[in-house]
Order: C-alpha cells, then structure tokens, then sequence
C-alpha cells in the first residue's frame, strides 16, 4: 500500500516513479542513431525530454498523478507518438508480474546509465549522464530500489498492480469522454466491438457517475477546509489540462474533494504528504480557527481531523486543532478533554512554535499545558478558575525555569485582570508571587496587576520575545489609560505628585508597540520555526498556476519548485500584523476615551483598512463598532442604521457580539430620543440580560447596561429611582475601580438632581466629575460636565446666569470642536438660555445672538430626532420672537414646539424593521 | 434451569460441532464448562471426580449463601434444538481441508473446499480464508510501519467475505457459524450495528458458541445497548450477562450470575476465574488469592487471568509466590502477555523498574491493546521518575478503555509528582468518575487538595468523607479529617473524627502515635468543654502512655481536680499541646 506518509527526505519508490522511469528508458534508449527509435524528430525527442525533467522535478510532491493522468499528459506532448508511449508505459508496467521482473527492469536502467568517466560523449549517442537531473533521478530510484526489502519489492508489485487497473477503468471513462466530444478515435473499431464496448462503458460510466454524486454528497457535508482542497484542486489543474480553464466552481471543487477522500482512505490511492506539510497545514487552520472564531464549520474540521488521526495517529497536534474548534464552538468538555489528551501526548514539547528550542530538559514542558488550561478557563469565562490555574503555571515555569513561558503566562494573567473585574483577589493570588511582590498581599487589585505587567514586560524584554514585548505595551497602554498611578509604598515624606493620568506615558506605550514591525521589517524570517515554511509553500501553491503548463516551449510546468520552501510571501507574519493593527485600535480607543473624536475615526479608518485582512474577526466588529458610533453621534440614525446593516451582513451576528450591543446602544439612544420609554426600557433589559450572562460578568457591558438603565428612569421622570440606580452604580465603580466610568456616572448623578430640580445637591457631584475628568485627562467629558455645571448655576437662578456663560464659553471650543450633535445642540440651547435670563441683556437689542445658536440647535436635533431638546429649542424661539413682536414666525416656532411635544408624548409607532427584528430575535 | 444432564448432551455435541468447524477457542471454552458441571452424587466414582477433588475445599469456605443450589424461579429457559448436522457424510475434501486448517494451513483449506457448496464447507472456506486474512494483515503490519507510526494494513479478504456472506445471508441460506462470521467480518468493516444484530441472531440460533458472545460482548459498550439486545433466554445467556456485566464495571451483578452459575457448574474453573476476577475488582484479595491457588492446583498450566493473581500478589507484597507464578507461566507460555505481565509484575515488586518496562514492553508488543500492561508500565516510569513516559503510557490506556479508572488516577499522579496539583485534579476528578467506591482515589484526590499550592481545606475535607465513607482500609481519611478540621478550627467537628478514628483504631487493635495524638486532643477539647468526665477517662487512657503526653495527661488531671473543686483555676492553659 502506498498510502504511507513519508518522512521528510525519504524517497520511496512508488508505481509512479516507476512509469517515470520506463519513460527516462524511452527517452534515453541505449541505441546508436541520434534520433532513437520511435522518435521522428529531435524537437519531438527533446520535448520529451523537457516533459520527464518537470516530471522527475515534481516527484516530491504532495500527491502523485495517476496512471490515467499520466497517460493524458502524454496525450498532450506526445503528438503522433502519443499511442506508442502510452502503450509501450502500460505494457511495460503489466509486464511486470514478478519481482525478478522488477530486479530485470532495475538492472535494465543501470545500462542506461553512462558509466561514471563517460562525460566524453561519443557522436550520436545517447548516454544518460549520471549527475544530469535524468540521471540522477535514476540512480536515486535504482538506490531506493536496492534498500528495499523482498516484502517491500511485493508491496511495490501489488501497488503496480492497483496503479494499472485503475488506470484502466478510469482510462476508458476518458475515452468515452472523447467518444462524446468528438467521436473521432471510434473508426478503428468494428461494430461488434463497438456494442461491446459501449456496453461496458456504459456501465462504467454508470459507475462512475455513482461515484461521482456519492463524493459530492460528502462534500456536502463535508465542507472541505478550502486551503486544502483548493491545493488538491491545483494539482488537479496542472494534471488534466481538460479542466484548466475551470473557475474554481462547486464541480471542480467537489470534484476536488472527492479527490481528498479518496486519498485520504487507505485503500485509495496515494496520499503523500510530508509530516512537515500537515504541520503546516495544522498551522494554518489554526490561525484560520483563532482568525474567524465560531465562523468556522465545526463538524467539517473535525471529520477532517479525524480522517488525519487515523492516517496519522502519531501526529499529536490533530488533538490540539481540535481543541481550539471545540473552544470557538463553545463545548467545553471536549475541549477540556482534547486539550489534556494533547499535552499528555506531547509533553508540550511540539507546538508552540514560538518557544525557542534552548531549554529541551527531558521532562516535558507540562507548564504550557497550564498557560492553555488557564486561557480555556478565561475564554469560557471562569475567571477564578482560569487565575488558580495560571497561578499553577506561574510556579511550575519557575521551577522549571521556563522563562518564555512565564512571560507568557504574566501577559496572561495581566490580561484576565484587566478584563474581568476582581473586587479583590487575596486567597487566589498567593504565596508564587512573592519573588515579584515582595509587598505582599495589601496591594489593590490595580496595584498588583500594575506590577505583574512590570515584571511581565522586563521578562519579556530580556527574553527578547518581541511579539510579547508589543502587547506588553500595548496592554500598558491600556492601564496608563485608565488608572492614575500611584507610589506602591507611601512611606516617608510624602514626595509632590500629580495625581493624573499622563496621555504622554500611554503614546509612548503605544508606539513602542510599532517598534515591532521594523524589527521583523528588517530580520525577515527568525520567526520560521518547523511547519512554518511548509505554510508558505501551501500558500504558494494556492496562487493560480501558469497557464502554460504543456506548451512545447514550457517544459517547466511546475511553479513549485523545491527553492520556495525557503522564501516567504511576506516577511511580516499575521500575529504581527495582528499586534500592530490592534495598537491602531488602542489608539482610537485612546483619542476616544480623551475627547478627539477625529483623531479616534482617523486611527479606526487606518485599522479598518490596512489590517483588515489580518485581523481576527472581534477585532474587527468593534472597529466597525466604533465608526458606526461615531456615525451615530455625530451624522445622525439614519446613517448609523444604514452602516449598521452592513455590518451586520459582513459579520455574522452570534449571541454575543459586538454588533449586537451595539445595535442595541443604538436602538436605546433613538427611544429615549424620541420619547418610546417602553421600548428604551425593554432595550435596556435586552443589555442587562447580555451583561449578565453564563460566562464571565462584562464589567463594561454590565455598567453599561444601569447606566442606561438610570438614563431610562431619568428619562421617564422617575428621579429618586434614577438616583438610587445611578448611585449604586457608583458604588460599583468604585469597587472595580472603574475609575472613567465613575466620571460619566457622576455627571449623571449632576444631571438627575438638576432635572429633579435639586441643583443645589447636583453641584457637587458635577464637580466631582469635572475633577475625574481632569485627573484622566478626559477632556470631552470634562467639556460636557461643564455644560451640565453651567445648567446646573442657570438653574440656580438668573443671577447666576453670568457665571454659567464664562463657565460654557470656556468649554466651548471643545464642546464644538469635537462634541456629538447632542452636545453642541445642548450647548448652544444653554447658551440661549443664559442670554435670555440674563436681566441685563435685551433680546431687542442683539436678537440674532440667541436665535442664531437656537436654530443651530434645531438643525442639528433634527437628525437625531430628539424631541425633547427639539421642542426646548423652539420654545425658546417662539419667545424670542414673542419678544421681537414677529407673531408669524412665533406661530411658526410655536406649531414646531407642539408638534415635536405631542410626538413625545405620543410616541407613534413608527415602522422599524430593524427594531421589529431585535427584539423578535431577542 | 434445564438439568444438569440436557446440560451435558448439548455441550458434548456442541463441543463436537464447533471443533469440526474449527472453532476452537469456542469448543475449548465449552469442553471447560462441561466438565464444571457437577456430578450426580448416585454415579459418584472416585475416577469421575478426580477432576474436581481439589476444588470442594474452597466451595466450603466461601459459599457464605446458598443460592447457588436453586436456580432462579420464574425463568423459562428456551430448549434450543441441537442443531442437525447437514452433511452425515463428511466430504473427503473436508476432511483434507480441515486437516490443512489444522496445520495453520489456512488458504490452503480455502483451495481446497473452493466448489463445496454444503454450508459447513462454506463456512470453514470462508473463516480460512479470513484467518489467512487476518494473518497476512499483522505481518502486513510490521512491514509497512510508516514513520507517523501509521499502518494501514487492513485484511484484504474481508470485502469478498462480506460480499459472499450478505448474498447467503439474504438467501437465508446460512448457518449460524455462517452468521458469527459474517458479524465478525462486519465489525471489522466498522459496521457495528449490522454486526450486532447478526450476532445476536447467530447466539439466538447456536447459543454454545461462545465466542459468538465474546463477539457480542466487545460490541456493547453501554447498559443501553445491551438492554436494546434481544436475546432469547438460554442458560448461555446468563454467561453472557455475567461476564458483559463485569465488562461495564457492574461488578455485583456479575458475582451474583457467576454464583449462581456456580450451583450448576460448580467446577468449571472458568467461572471460579471470572469470580476471582470479579472479586478482585471489588479489592477483596484474600478471598481471589485463594480461588487463584484453588484454581492452579487443579489447572496449573493455566495463563489465562494470571496477570490478575499476579497483580493479587503484588498488592500483598507476596515476593516467592510472585516469582513461583512467574517461573511457572514462563515455563508453560513464554509469549503470551500475560506471562509478560507477571513477569514485569515481579520485577517491580522487587524494584528493578527497567527491567519491569523490558517486559511489560514485550507484552504490548504481543497485544498492543493490552490495557493493564500500558497501565502498569505507566505505574513503572512514575517510580523511574520519568514522568512523560509515563503520562504518554497512561495516556493510550485511557484512549483504549476510557473507563480505566487506574489510568486515570496514575495521570493525576503524574501531574501532581510533576508539582501541577490544580492540573491533576482533573484526572483524579474522572478517576473517581469511574470508581467511586475506591477509597484511594478520593484520599488522592482529597491530598491534592490539600496540597501547599492549593489549599483548598474544604474540599479535601469532602474528599476525605467520601473516602471514609467507602471503607478506607488504610485508615488514613479519618485521621486527616479530624486535623483537617482541628486546623480549621472546628473541634466539634474533629473531636468526632477524632473519636472515630479511636475507635476504630481500638476495634483493628493498633498502636501508634495516632491513638496519643487523638487521645490528647480529645483530652483538652472535653477539658475546655468543661465535660470533665470524658476529658479525665481519656486523660487516664493517656497515662498509659510514656512520653511528654503523659506528663501533659497528669497536669489536665490535676487542673481538672483543682477547677471541680471549685478552686480558680491557675494557669492550665500553658499545657495545651
């Protein structure tokens, strides 16, 4: 049986190779006239010639042809020989009945072969040089030939046997292909036979159509992993130039799959592909698994995989791509179990390519098991669980002195830590942290995840781990971003310092993050540990062939050559490209947490356009995420709306996604707007229900979801319901340490009192707001929270109406500069208002100083529809024009004000198919 | 149950059918149960029994209940007609053949019978032909082993097999040997549903061919799968039961049938075997050492279920017997894994672990799905401290027979050795999963737990409760539970362990520093209960005692004399332990 999978460098001499050789004795027949026998002339020698060099360059490749594949090749270069060469192959290999035919066969080629000092070449002969490409092709088979045992020789008879009956029955389906094409070839045959003939072709025919619709089933179901069938495909391109100008359509690649199947049972033909090459392959659905997450088909992978055990089962990475398919498709014990079942196998020492080979001590690396265990227990959201676990690998890397690991490990557990909330963590972060906390357990949650990613960034710098280093940083970036840092020990005199966040520290971080890719810019490929290349060379193949695969100038027909192995299409691997782009996501979210909104779009429109290939797919919904936002706060719903469709074609909306809550953001923000407090409520409880799920608590989406929860309340009037919302919402924060987030709920919390119309008890919590947002520096905010302390001194009273303007003209530049319509609109009504309540301005006298920013507003409510400030607006207006004495117009602004009041009192239900969906989906 | 003497009839004829057919291992196995059954006592002759002499000693002291004498009510057993022969007159070609089958020859047999269309013919031409098959596959085997360790050597002859079979079979022109074959054939091809139900047709039709059960047997996986069966109710049928049962870890239910197949064949050593077995597996190994020295004194060239005493042996640190039993297998069959087995089995015992894997290597060589040598040579490479051998070996077994409990416990182990106790805990989590009445595994467990890095205190207090709760013979759960919650700060708590722990200790008579340490404790906690009279009677018990305690007793004593008096007490506490 040939379906062994070879060892990298062997070569085994196969039926395939055989026929190769019968050919090589054709072409080189040791005869004396210059034009040996068959041949009529030298240009159809020669391309004979030309033909068995490509043949004899590609017999490392993945998959041998058939006979019948073969045969039409010959076909085609053959011309008038084209019947003698395939019947002198095929005699020649079913005369092969013994294995003292084989020895003969073996011995014949050796004449062929000039002796070792012929490189005088005598006039019109044709001697095989033994170090020429034919020559040597044939020394490495006789060789192969001569190693193989007397089981071997029978082994290769029985293959030979196998390799010519299905060239056979396949070879007449290829006539009858013909006979339908053309009908040409038929008139050598009698009628008699004919009918005999037809008979059986038919019936093969029959047979093969069976065949043919059974494997397209399969591949239904199967839904072959496109990398591989489309590499099937190619070489199915290159061996039957019948089907070469195909598109790559549903036949041809069914056809194609029914090819893999075939290769991959073990009594089909001949499966050869290198233990480096599945390596590859195995890579690469990895990263295409992590790449598309739960996209991916589960059931097609795994049939796949189980076909590769079975022909592989010494090849223990199978269990590890299963693992990772059964974490994206959420089923943890066979996860669980995969995941053990490869590291009991492996000992942890294959994989990992990143792992530097220098520290191979002999008792396996099980502490790679752990970091894999921990993150499981991460991604299937147990949190506690996942940290107990990582603890685990903290130790065992320690004691094994596995260094890289232990990088790897802190940026793990550095990474839980930032994204799951822990109130405290005393009892689970213990006694293997001691050489990195000397301090001990009295530290903050922050404080000590502060210090792990010191430690964590050291280690990886001296390790020069660089992929680590740039996500060190960049989840530095992170926590610079959020957290204002403090002295560890505050002892002695207590040294100036400013309490505040520094966006300097966090650009830096976040460029120390490009570093990475002029690094691997200029080292090229440091990173190709095993399987690596064997990617690249599937990649390669991928690429569409030359079209001129066995025209007589081309011989060459293979693209592929042996030297590709070691160039590589690009220098910069994904997880690079992955790592760089998502520093362009931090930075948006940076310019967003600061107040640029500009800057922010900027950074997400670079990520969304040059990373898009390299991103995985939750990356690349929240950039999406994020442009649709920022559509939605500055141009209005419609737009948004009209993005968010798209969107959502292009990702598929699972469960949880991103998009999902974004749609549901979206949806909350227009009800309130337009007044559908029912609908704005249900909404809500849509993202309280997402918050709370199975797996991890969302500290984000949770506090996301009271805050609008206590927006809600707010909006429908319900003020000490709100407050008590908000409030332990606070509390919340502050347990979390969810340091810009208590910001924005502070200002809430000013903005309930003001409503209520305790602006005496909102002033506080306004300036508590105002000094967050100056401690983190977020200036957008700050803006807003001055706008609202502005409301907050109007309502107060009119004697106070000057200092709420100086306050609101200070903000002004920001608000207008990068402010949503919202916020502008709300500006400019305030504005208004102080003007109006200010007794020593008269309306008369500057009219246009008021309407100007009220009409400003209304213009730019009217994309949100947001009544409530609409109808503000234009009551104002009406006044001002009262004022005026201009009764048309404040008719006018009038009929505006009550329309948009009745509208907000009545919501009517406006037709909105993507409203109507969420929530029958939901 | 049918008598004991229609019994006899069709075993003696079936023995004769499936040794004319060339099954042997199914006619050895009944030949075996034919002469376990039980004489009448009227035609009692010292030469009839000779046999079986050896054998009444061990009935006596271990038929504790007498159910074996009455067969079950209720149960109609159906007579299946001994079938008849359909060729009175054996062709001389079958003849021939089965002499060339018996001489290994098997394609040769094949040849010969190729134009025999009576159904015995066909049925040895077509079995010949898979035994060459078969043959041919595992040397196919060795000479085509890839590098990836893949061989896809597969029996050639099994497509014609089946193709032949199903024709017959829709013809309803088979036999029931026909049928055995065809579902072997079928499970080879992975058709285990088809194969199941042919096999259960076979045994419904020809119920003394017992490998046609062994068949049926390895197809049921599951309870439900076996109570989806539909098998006719034949005394056959009960050797089924008992021995699937075994297989699915229901070991009770086993003993129970194999006792009472024992009231009719009450000398088969087979059964005496499988109880041995079954005996083994509920970890009472007094009473299998002695069915395993009753049954070689009366078969003493016996490998079959060896390993099994041998691993009796093991556990009891037997070291002559072990090395006697080694000798013996060695010299009857020195390739069979069993023998390998002892063998590597002894020389662990004696600590020579290199060489212990030598063996147990060569019985995996034998029968690569030998479960208990991966698992053995795993216990093996743990004590040369070569863990990921040692993981990789545990590992196979788990994936041969997941429910192998010992596997999973020597992973856990290995992974705890190696300082990863949270990791281990998943492996001794499904160790008890498959064995929850084993009380070592859940004190294993329950020391995870307990483990520095862990610490998890509570748990391994529940760990340790399930452990005493099933019979922890080495005494260790109730101790720790009483320190356990002593460290917590429970004394109620572990003053009742700690009593316990006593009394047991009392009831096995033992000595040793744990008896003091509990005294003491019991001592001071009835002291600070004020439950004087307790606290003095073990402050008494602890007098007998030499040692610093004894000192410490004295002074409660006095303490407690001084506080019942009415006197303040002074200064007691400093004599706390």
């Amino acid at each position: 049986m040939a379906g062994v999978v070879k060892a990298p460098g062997a070569f085994a001499i196969t039926p395939h190779k055989v026929s190769v050789c019968i050919l090589v004795n054709i072409y080189a027949s040791p005869s004396q006239i210059s034009v040996p026998f068959p041949f009529s002339s030298v240009s159809q020698h020669n391309r004979l010639g030309l033909y068995l060099l490509a043949l004899t360059k590609s017999c490392d490749d993945i998959l041998e042809p058939k006979l019948d594949q073969l045969i039409n090749q010959l076909r085609e270069i053959g011309g008038l020989l084209d019947h003698w060469l395939t019947d002198h192959v095929t005699s020649r290999l079913s005369s092969l009945s013994s294995p003292d035919d084989l020895f003969n066969f073996f011995n014949e080629l050796r004449e062929t072969l000039g002796g070792p000092d012929s490189g005088v070449m005598e006039d019109d002969q044709v001697i095989l040089d033994p170090n020429s490409n034919l020559g040597m092709f044939l020394r490495r088979c006789i060789l192969a030939f001569n190693l193989l045992t007397f089981e071997g020789i029978c082994h290769l008879l029985t293959n030979i046997g196998i390799y010519c009956k299905e060239a056979i029955s396949s070879c007449s389906s290829y006539e009858l292909r013909r006979v339908d094409d053309s009908g040409n070839d038929f008139e050598s045959l009698s009628e008699d036979e004919n009918m005999d003939l037809n008979l059986v072709f038919k019936k093969i025919n029959e047979e093969m159509e069976a065949r043919k619709r059974a494997t397209e089933q399969v591949s239904f179901h199967l839904h072959l992993p496109k990398e591989l069938s489309t590499l099937v495909e190619d070489i199915e391109v290159s061996a039957d130039p019948k089907s070469e100008h195909n598109d790559k359509g549903r036949e041809s690649s069914s056809y194609a799959s029914g090819e893999l199947l075939r290769d991959v049972d073990p009594n089909g033909g001949v499966f050869l592909l290198t233990n480096w090459q599945i390596q590859g392959y195995l890579m690469e659905q990895a990263d295409a698994i992590e790449k598309h997450g739960s996209s991916f088909t589960l059931n097609a992978f795994e049939l796949t995989l189980r076909q590769l055990q079975k022909l592989a089962p010494e090849l223990h990475r199978v269990h590890f791509l299963r693992y990772l398919n059964n974490l994206y498709h959420d089923d943890y014990f066979s996860a669980l179990e995969n995941l053990h079942r490869y590291f009991d196998y492996s000992a942890g020492t294959e994989g990992f390519d990143f792992v530097p080979p220098a520290g191979c001590n002999s008792f396996g690396r099980y502490e790679i098991a752990l970091l894999c265990l921990g993150m499981m227990h991460f991604h299937f959201g147990h949190p506690k669980k996942a940290l107990e676990v990582l603890t685990e690998a903290v130790r065992v890397s320690q004691q094994h002195s596995n260094d890289t690991c232990l990088a790897y490990t802190l940026a793990a557990m550095c990474n839980l830590l930032s994204e799951i909330g822990f109130s405290t963590t005393s009892g689970i972060l213990g006694s293997p942290f001691s050489p990195m906390i000397s301090v001990g357990t009295s530290l903050s949650v922050q404080q000590q995840l502060f210090v792990l990613l010191k430690g964590s960034l050291k280690r990886a710098e001296s390790l020069k781990l660089k992929q680590l280093v740039a996500a060190n940083h960049l989840a530095m970036a992170k926590f610079d971003l959020t957290h204002v840092q403090r002295p560890l020990l505050s002892f002695g005199p207590k040294t100036s310092m400013k309490l505040r966040t520094c966006p300097i520290i966090v650009c830096k971080e976040l460029r120390s993050g490009y570093h990475l890719i002029s690094e691997f810019c200029c080292e090229g490929s440091t990173m190709t540990a095993d399987g690596a290349f064997s990617t690249a060379w599937l990649k390669n193949l991928q690429k569409p062939m030359g079209s001129l695969v066995l025209s007589q100038d081309n011989g060459s027909r293979n693209n592929y050559n042996p030297f590709l192995f070691f160039t590589q299409p690009s220098s910069i691997p994904g997880s690079v490209m992955q790592l760089v782009g998502s520093s362009y996501l931090h930075r948006a979210t940076a310019w967003e947490i600061y107040g640029s909104a500009p800057l922010a779009r900027a950074n997400a429109l670079v990520y969304a356009t040059c990373f898009a290939d390299a991103s995985s797919s939750s990356d690349a919904a929240l950039v999406h995420v994020k442009l649709i936002q920022h559509l939605a706060v500055f141009k209005g719903y419609k737009e948004a709306f009209a993005a968010l469709k798209t969107a959502e074609e292009k990702f598929l909306c699972v469960s949880k996604s991103r998009i999902l809550i974004m749609k549901l953001q979206l949806l909350h923000e227009r009800a309130l707007h337009r007044g559908h407090l029912k609908l704005a409520q249900q909404v809500c409880d849509e993202l309280g229900v997402l918050a709370s799920s199975v797996t991890a608590v969302d500290m984000e989406l949770k506090t996301e979801a009271s805050l609008r929860h206590a927006r809600t309340l707010l909006a429908a009037k319900q003020f000490s319901q709100a407050a008590a919302v908000a409030h332990s919402l606070f509390c919340m924060c502050y347990k979390f340490n969810l340091q810009v987030e208590s910001a924005t709920v502070l200002l809430l919390l000013a903005e309930i009192h003001m409503k209520s119309g305790n602006a005496v008890v909102g002033l506080p919590y306004a300036l508590a707001s105002l000094s967050y947002c100056q401690t983190f520096n977020l200036d957008l905010l700050r803006a807003s929270a001055t706008l609202t302390l502005a409301e907050l001194w109007l309502s107060l009273g009119s004697n106070h109406a000057k200092t709420a303007l100086t306050l609101l003209h200070g903000a002004f530049p920001m608000i207008l500069g990068h402010g949503g319509l919202e916020l502008c609109a709300r500006a400019y009504i305030t504005e208004a208002k102080c003007y109006l309540s200010d007794p020593s301005f008269s309306v008369s006298k500057n009219p246009e100083l008021v309407l100007d920013p009220l009409r400003q507003a209304a213009d730019e409510l009217q994309a949100l529809e947001h009544h409530e400030l609409m109808a503000e607006a234009f009551y104002l207006m009406a006044i001002v024009f009262d004022k005026l004495g201009q009764p048309e117009q404040r008719e006018e602004a009038a009929c505006s004000f009550k329309n948009h009041v009745m509208s907000l009192d009545h919501p009517h239900d406006v037709e909105d198919p993507i409203q109507s969906d969420t929530l029958l989906n939901a | 149950m049918s008598s004991k003497e229609s019994c006899r009839i069709e075993l003696r004829t079936a023995i004769r059918q499936l040794s004319d057919r060339c099954l042997y291992s199914a006619s050895k196995w009944a030949a075996e149960q034919l002469v376990g059954i039980e004489q009448d006592p009227a035609k009692f002759t010292p030469s009839n029994t000779r046999f079986q002499r050896g054998s009444s000693s061990i009935h006596r002291r271990f038929r504790t209940n007498e159910i074996t004498s009455t067969p079950p009510t209720g149960v109609a057993y159906v007579s299946t007609p001994v079938m008849e022969e359909d060729e009175a007159i054996h062709g001389d070609f079958y003849l021939l053949a089965k002499s060339y089958f018996d001489c290994r020859e098997y394609r040769r047999a094949a040849h010969v019978l190729r134009d025999q269309t009576g159904k015995k013919s066909v049925f040895l031409r077509c079995y010949a032909l898979y035994l060459a098959g078969e043959k041919r596959k595992e040397e196919e085997m060795i000479e085509l082993e890839g590098p990836l360790g893949k061989s896809d050597a597969v029996n050639r002859e099994l497509v014609s097999l089946e193709r032949e079979l199903a024709t017959l079979c829709k013809n309803n022109t088979i036999d029931p040997f026909g049928l055995y074959l065809y579902g072997l054939v079928l499970k080879e091809k992975g058709n285990e549903n088809l194969a199941r139900k042919v096999l259960v047709e076979s045994v419904n039709s020809y119920p003394w061919n017992w490998s046609a059960w062994s068949e049926l047997q390895s197809l049921c996986t599951t309870v439900d799968i076996l109570n989806g069966l539909n098998l006719s109710n034949h005394w056959m049928k009960e050797f089924f039961l008992a021995s699937i049962y075994q297989e699915l870890r229901m070991h009770n239910e086993s003993l129970s049938k194999y006792e009472n197949l024992q009231g009719m064949f009450t000398f088969s050593n087979y059964i005496q075997a499988q109880i041995a077995k079954a005996r083994y597996s509920l970890r009472e190994f007094e009473q299998v050492e002695v069915i395993f020295e009753d049954l070689l004194r009366n078969d003493p060239y016996r490998v079959e279920d060896m390993d099994t005493y041998s691993n009796v042996l093991y556990t009891k640190e037997c070291f002559s017997a072990l090395s006697y039993l080694a000798h013996r297998v060695i010299m009857t069959d020195k390739y069979r894994p069993e023998s390998c087995c002892i063998i590597g089995n002894y020389y662990s015992l004696k600590g020579q672990h290199e060489k212990s894997v030598v063996y147990f290597r060569r019985a995996l060589k034998l029968n690569k799905n030998y479960l208990s040598a991966w698992t053995l040579m795993g216990h093996e490479y743990v004590e040369m401290k070569n863990t990921p051998a040692a993981v990789d070996a545990y590992r196979r077994a788990v994936d041969i027979n997941p429910r192998d409990y010992r596997a999973w416990y020597g992973l856990g182990q290995a992974y705890e050795m190696m300082g990863m106790p949270h990791y281990a805990l998943h492996y001794f989590r499904k160790s008890v999963f498959f064995q929850p009445i084993d009380s070592r595994l859940w004190i294993a467990m329950a020391q995870c737990y307990e483990s520095e890095q862990l610490h998890m205190l509570e748990e391994a207090i529940k760990c340790y409760k399930r452990a005493a709760n099933c019979n922890d013979t080495e005494a260790i759960a109730l101790h720790r539970l009483a320190i356990l919650h002593r460290e917590l700060d429970q004394p109620e708590e572990a003053a009742f362990y700690y009593k316990k722990d006593l009394e047991r200790m009392e009831a096995e008579e033992r000595e040793g520093p744990n008896i003091v340490e509990a005294l003491m404790f019991l001592a001071t906690h009835y002291k600070t209960q004020k439950k004087f009279e307790e606290a003095e009677v073990y402050c008494t018990r602890l007098l007998d005692y030499t040692g610093p305690e004894r000192e410490t007793a004295k002074s409660l004593l006095r303490g407690m004399r001084i506080a019942q008096s009415g006197f303040p007490s002074m200064d007691v506490e400093h004599f706390h332990p």
